[in-house]
């Protein structure tokens, strides 16, 4: 679980689409199975995976007219490196914390996650569905991503001590 | 050093694409610089695609809601039997709004993949599987197709490169086809909820009809109804149209011209891939010409399986805005190509019945003999008769029914595979 999101996610930085992503890690799941070489550690196997899913991304970009502005491939290449750094159990854990920290949040901020990442809705769109304000919706997903991010650390820390 | 709140929502803004370009290098500079700007950004990313992932499964899961009616059969028998009538269709609306749709598997050909609602990819679906609300099932190739059986009757294909998602809808058995070609029958019995696609840029809506859904580069759905009829919005601007029985209409993001439903043009025994003009070529990469040819469409690499890759280019004669074109003996494709080895190449072609629904798919091989000196260009004519069908349960021949794509694929790499045109030519009659 915890490989799965954080390749979605390597994707999901190129192609800001959560459907999108998942498609590209079904790709690389495709891929990794029909490869005949064998990796000499997880390691490999995930640095490969990204690559891969990256590449994959920006093939997509590619093929779309309206597509989002690329982040810099230095800067994913260092985003890789470091979820590369994290061990595997570690990606697991925190990919559960994240999960139980969002089956507590509020019905509003769920509502909010949920039109920006599931229905894929631009910013502005969010704002007109909630009507309220742009700068308050960046507001509030600041706040949120911060709040979950908190919300992962304390839950580790509990299951550490 | 922390983020403050200014600068993650300046990161947030980027993500969305806002930002001018001194900003967006500001924010470049700053994800370089900074571990703490990417420890957020690697956040968001990882939050929003577990939200989606929560999302789907939470539309997966189906909520149970029993309710018991109570009654007093002795004494009032006969208010309790209207009572009962009415608890019961009651009960049983909600609960067919609360019980999600299913599809069940019934036929499948060529690679495909399924993908449930927890995550789990399969390699292959089989006959027989349950899809459940956020299954998703994906056809690798364009010799896939895969057959679903809803209730109340209906069915639904998808074929060629396709996906396709069971999703929740509290008044329909909904379905997201993110791109690909999709194929439907469908019948609302009494107790049976209509029935909804949801596309990247339309809503389609039926209680009746056979209709086929065409989705091009995720950006336009071209519909065409041939019995019944459906309802379309266009997601951009919520217009709507009726597509009745005959008609077609065809569904971009843009809003210039108004949604409209046309009748599907009569058909003609003839087409001619327009290749660089038009956007009938839907797979393959385009080269720059050199001095032999001036229009290289190369086979792009698909793997479809484990350990499995093929290098496919795939013309859809419907995107490209033709009337109908009828598949007639005598028929035959003139294909001008060019392969860098003798190994054989495949011709495949889609067809669907004349104003009905999906037909088959037939396939000829075409030998290193066939194909001409490697690396020189040549041009090749395959009647149509040579086709032979990629199931046992499909019809020996294509005649009589409509073509819908053309595909063409080397199954290596070596062979460099290059199409400069691709014609289907009339029967030529005596004079």
């Amino acid at each position: 679980m915890g490989q799965r999101d954080r390749i979605s996610a390597a994707a999901w930085l190129v192609v800001r689409d959560a459907h999108i992503a998942e498609d590209i890690f079904q790709n690389v799941a495709l891929k990794a199975m029909a490869k005949e070489v064998t990796f000499d550690s997880d390691g490999a196997l995930m640095s490969w995976a990204f690559i891969t899913a990256r590449r994959e991304g920006i093939d997509w970009l590619r093929r779309q007219k309206n597509a989002p502005v690329n982040l810099d491939e230095t800067i994913l290449e260092l985003l890789e490196a470091e979820w590369a750094n994290e061990s595997l159990g570690q990606a697991g854990s925190r990919s559960q914390a994240l999960r139980d920290c969002l089956s507590e949040l509020p019905a509003k901020s769920r509502e909010l996650l949920k039109l920006r990442y599931f229905d894929g809705q631009r910013c502005e769109e969010v704002a007109a569905s909630l009507g309220t304000k742009l700068d308050a919706v960046y507001k509030r997903l600041s706040r949120l991503h911060q709040g979950l991010k908190g919300c992962i650390e304390t839950k580790l820390n509990q299951a550490a001590s | 050093m922390a983020l403050n709140e200014e600068q993650q929502a300046q990161l947030l803004r980027h993500l969305n694409g806002e930002l001018s370009p001194t900003e967006a290098a500001d924010v470049a500079q700053l994800l370089k610089e900074d571990a703490e700007a990417r420890d957020f950004l690697r956040g968001v990313a990882e939050q929003a695609v577990v939200v989606a992932d929560v999302e789907r499964l939470a539309q997966h899961r189906e909520p149970a809601k029993v309710v018991s009616p109570v009654f007093n059969p002795a004494k009032w028998a006969v208010a309790a039997a209207i009572i009962l009538v009415f608890v019961g269709s009651f009960l049983f609306t909600i609960l067919s709004a609360n019980k999600g749709h299913t599809a069940e598997v019934v036929a499948i050909h060529g690679p495909n993949q399924h993908l449930a609602a927890d995550g789990v990819t399969q390699p292959e679906l089989a006959p027989g599987t349950m899809l459940k609300i956020g299954d998703k099932l994906r056809t690798l190739s364009s010799r896939s197709w895969v057959k679903l059986k809803l209730n109340g009757g209906s069915y639904v294909m998808v074929t060629g490169r396709s996906s396709l998602r069971l999703i929740r809808d509290e008044t329909h058995r909904a379905f997201l086809l993110r791109y690909g070609n999709l194929w439907a029958t469908i019948n609302t019995p009494e107790g049976t909820k209509p029935f909804s696609v949801l596309t990247e840029t339309a809503r389609i809506n039926t209680s009746n009809a056979q209709f086929d859904i065409e989705t091009k580069f995720q950006e336009i759905s071209v519909v065409s109804v041939d019995q019944g009829s459906v309802t379309t919005e266009r997601l951009s601007d919520g217009s709507r149209v009726e597509v009745a029985e005959d008609h077609q209409t065809i569904i971009s993001m843009s809003q210039r011209r108004s949604l409209i439903a046309k009748r599907q043009p009569e058909p003609v025994n003839q087409w001619n891939c327009k290749m660089l003009s038009s956007p009938e070529a839907v797979f393959g990469k385009w080269l720059a010409p050199d001095e032999n040819n001036r229009v290289r469409l190369n086979a792009t690499p698909l793997l479809i399986g484990k350990n499995k890759t093929i290098y496919a280019t795939n013309f859809s004669v419907r995107s490209s805005g033709s009337p109908p074109v009828m598949i007639e003996n005598g028929s035959r494709f003139r294909i001008r190509l060019t392969t860098q080895t003798a190994d054989p190449v495949y011709v495949g072609i889609t067809t669907k019945k004349h104003r009905g629904g999906f037909f088959g798919k037939y396939t000829e091989k075409l030998e290193g003999d066939q194909l001409g000196q490697a690396g020189k260009a040549r041009t090749i004519e395959i009647p149509v008769s040579d086709f032979v069908p990629l199931d046992k349960s499909l019809s020996p021949t294509a005649v009589g029914t409509e073509l819908t794509d053309i595909w063409l694929v080397a199954p290596k790499e070596s062979a460099e595979l290059e199409i400069h045109k691709v014609e289907f030519v009339a029967r030529e009659v005596a004079q």
